[in-house]
């Protein structure tokens, strides 16, 4: 009886937490506005050069490269970069660059073996070409509206600021892998950004959207510094905030397009970044189970069978998620169907069950390569051996499952 | 080299995805040209029966309201995706058996043509329609549940000169019987499913217009295939 009491507490933590973060988000998505009541954008419009990686086809990759050739912004240019003239994105944006031949659009492509970790690898001949001071790192899988680099350039007006991201928010869902995916970028992983940065002044840096001026980037030892690691991004956000410079979470929101996942592609992806947030965090990490009130919820279940009150406990839970969820898709304004949000306490109990899986597994694959994962995300070969005997295990568990 | 499909179908007939979705669907994957080919069921029989009446055919009808209705999309890809949309059909003479069922694609089609004519018939009012005849899948496929289309394959000493182009393959199969014949070729997916865009295809060596496009698979100068991966 204590034990379920216990339990009732912890989801009773869990639902405050996501109550902050959707107050959080509130407060992140207030626009800055003047006088008028206009969106306050970059008065001062420095040159930007958009560098964006690309491997592979993304959905809606044609819309998504097109958008950054439409922006409202006085100087800037676009280098698309590549590590293989037989990728299928290749022709996408050769297309894209034939569609606008008035528009400063380069497209690169260099095999490069610098490090492990293959974005940025993908990164480096795009940077060496670059002719401006300010680069904007942006993944191949973001769509955004004209007013895009005037918003994010504003904050770079201080030079106190050395980095600006954004939040995101995924759209698009058409099969159930997608609808996961951005039920999750849209509550999930939202709430943690906003939380983290409203109340613990901790900004998390996603890579979906990075603008620097070379010059502070170089200072931390430029991409080079970052080469063998997996979550480049929070690592550049350290070391930039590390020179005291302010790390901004513009409150643009960018369009994650993620429309024809399958729900293998959602867990390899949610599994990758819990072991990057636990090489990072370490026993942060284990808080987060804490702060998915569903799974909690689904405790008492599981230990004390079908009663009245353990019914209770994970049906206001599941409504309560229903209704923060939906909520927070309106804050965002994302064209989803009120009836996906009765899948979001599904996709939360399946993010707990994935949950302990980083803690057995310190092996990633990303883009075709198999990798091991060390402390601070420091990427290796995957040697055979070293991988052996958890591989069998999860390899023995998939067939099981008919993966 | 143009990446092509020539083989697709949509909520027309028994597609799972329709026209405009369908179109952005290879827009966004950078194709160059994709011909639209929802099936025309024969009507004579209980499968083409069952075909009309659950919709999943293009019949007299509706085929004017598919035309245009392609027509208005080969207009936004054009100037969208730089992508070229060309109306077809797939001519679908189902049997119980495999030995008398087959398919065939009319590429670039203009007016309307039974499935019920018998194939001579078909073949004469395709070739003054100036439309491209493909046998489709025309030997046995890997799939199980599908009733393989044998019939223009074992009648080829009759119908072979009338045929502009064979599947050498069609989604994930590849017919080896076309090369050994070294009858022209092409390859397409047969797309029902968003899936289906990762499957096999055709890679011709022209200029980005009708005209080009029919003559090099005639020709078959210039024409390869390529199993499209992400």
């Amino acid at each position: 009886m204590v034990l379920f009491w216990v339990l009732v507490v912890l989801v009773f933590f869990g639902l405050v937490i996501y109550g902050l973060q959707i107050v959080a988000v509130r407060l992140a998505l207030s626009p800055a506005r003047n006088r008028e009541g206009h969106p306050i954008l970059s008065q001062s419009c420095p040159p930007i050069s958009v560098i964006k990686p690309l491997k592979g086809l993304e959905d809606n990759l044609f819309g998504n490269l097109e958008s950054f050739c439409l922006q409202d912004y006085p100087e800037y240019e676009v280098i698309f970069s590549l590590q293989d003239e037989n990728d299928p994105a290749y022709k996408v944006v050769r297309k894209v660059k034939e569609k606008f031949p008035n528009k400063p659009i380069s497209i690169v492509i260099e095999r490069c073996h610098h490090g492990f970790n293959p974005k940025v690898n993908n990164l480096f001949s795009a940077y060496r070409l670059s002719r401006y001071p300010m680069i904007l790192i942006s993944d191949s899988n973001v769509m955004v509206d004209p007013h895009y680099l005037r918003t994010i350039a504003k904050p770079m007006d201080d030079p106190e600021v050395g980095l600006v991201c954004n939040l995101i928010k995924g759209i698009g869902g058409k099969t159930i892998g997608s609808i996961f995916e951005n039920l999750h970028l849209n509550s999930f992983i939202l709430g943690n950004i906003c939380f983290l940065d409203k109340y613990l002044k901790i900004p998390c840096v996603v890579g979906k959207s990075m603008l620097m001026r070379k010059r502070d980037l170089e200072a931390v030892g430029g991409l080079a510094s970052v080469k063998d690691v997996l979550a480049e991004d929070h690592f550049i956000g350290e070391k930039i905030r590390g020179q005291n410079q302010r790390v901004v979470i513009s409150n643009y929101l960018i369009n994650n397009v993620n429309e024809y996942w399958n729900l293998r592609k959602f867990i390899n992806r949610h599994v990758r970044w819990g072991k990057m947030r636990w090489k990072i965090g370490g026993v942060k990490y284990l808080l987060e189970l804490t702060i998915n009130p569903v799974f909690t919820a689904c405790l008492p279940l599981l230990l004390f069978g079908l009663t009245e009150k353990t019914i209770f406990v994970l049906t206001l839970v599941c409504v309560i998620k229903i209704i923060g969820d939906f909520y927070l898709g309106r804050c965002i304004s994302t064209p989803t169907h009120p009836s996906v949000y009765l899948l979001s306490p599904i996709k939360d109990l399946l993010m707990g069950v994935l949950w302990f899986v980083p803690l057995a597994d310190d092996t990633v694959v990303w883009r075709g390569n198999r990798y091991l994962m060390g402390k601070d995300t420091r990427l290796s070969l995957c040697s055979e051996r070293g991988a052996e005997w958890k591989t069998r295990i999860l390899e023995g568990i998939k067939a099981k499952i008919a993966w | 080299m143009l990446l092509c499909d020539f083989h697709i179908h949509t909520k027309y007939s028994d597609g799972s995805v329709g026209l405009r979705r369908t179109v952005d669907l290879f827009g966004q994957a950078g194709f160059d040209v994709i011909a639209i080919t929802d099936h025309v069921v024969n009507g004579d029989n209980p499968f083409g029966k069952l075909a009309n009446r659950f919709k999943f055919s293009v019949t007299g009808e509706s085929f004017e309201t598919y035309m245009s209705d392609i027509a208005e999309e080969a207009e936004r890809a054009w100037d969208r995706y730089g992508l070229l949309i060309i109306p077809g059909v797939e001519i679908t003479k189902n049997s119980f058996s495999s030995d008398k069922s087959a398919h065939l694609l009319l590429i670039d089609i203009k007016e309307f043509i039974p499935a019920s004519w018998d194939y001579e018939k078909i073949f004469l009012e395709a070739k003054k329609q100036d439309a491209l005849i493909v046998a489709c899948h025309p030997h046995r496929t890997s799939d199980k549940t599908f009733v393989d289309t044998l019939f223009l394959w074992n009648n080829r000493d009759k119908y072979a000169r009338y045929i502009d182009a064979w599947e050498i393959a069609n989604r994930d199969d590849v017919f080896n019987v076309i090369s050994l014949k070294k009858y022209p070729y092409i390859a397409g997916s047969d797309f029902h499913k968003v899936r289906h865009l990762y499957s096999w295809k055709s890679l011709l060596n022209c200029k980005k217009d009708m005209e080009s496009i029919k003559q090099c698979i005639r020709s078959n100068w210039g024409v390869a295939i390529t199993l499209f991966r992400n």
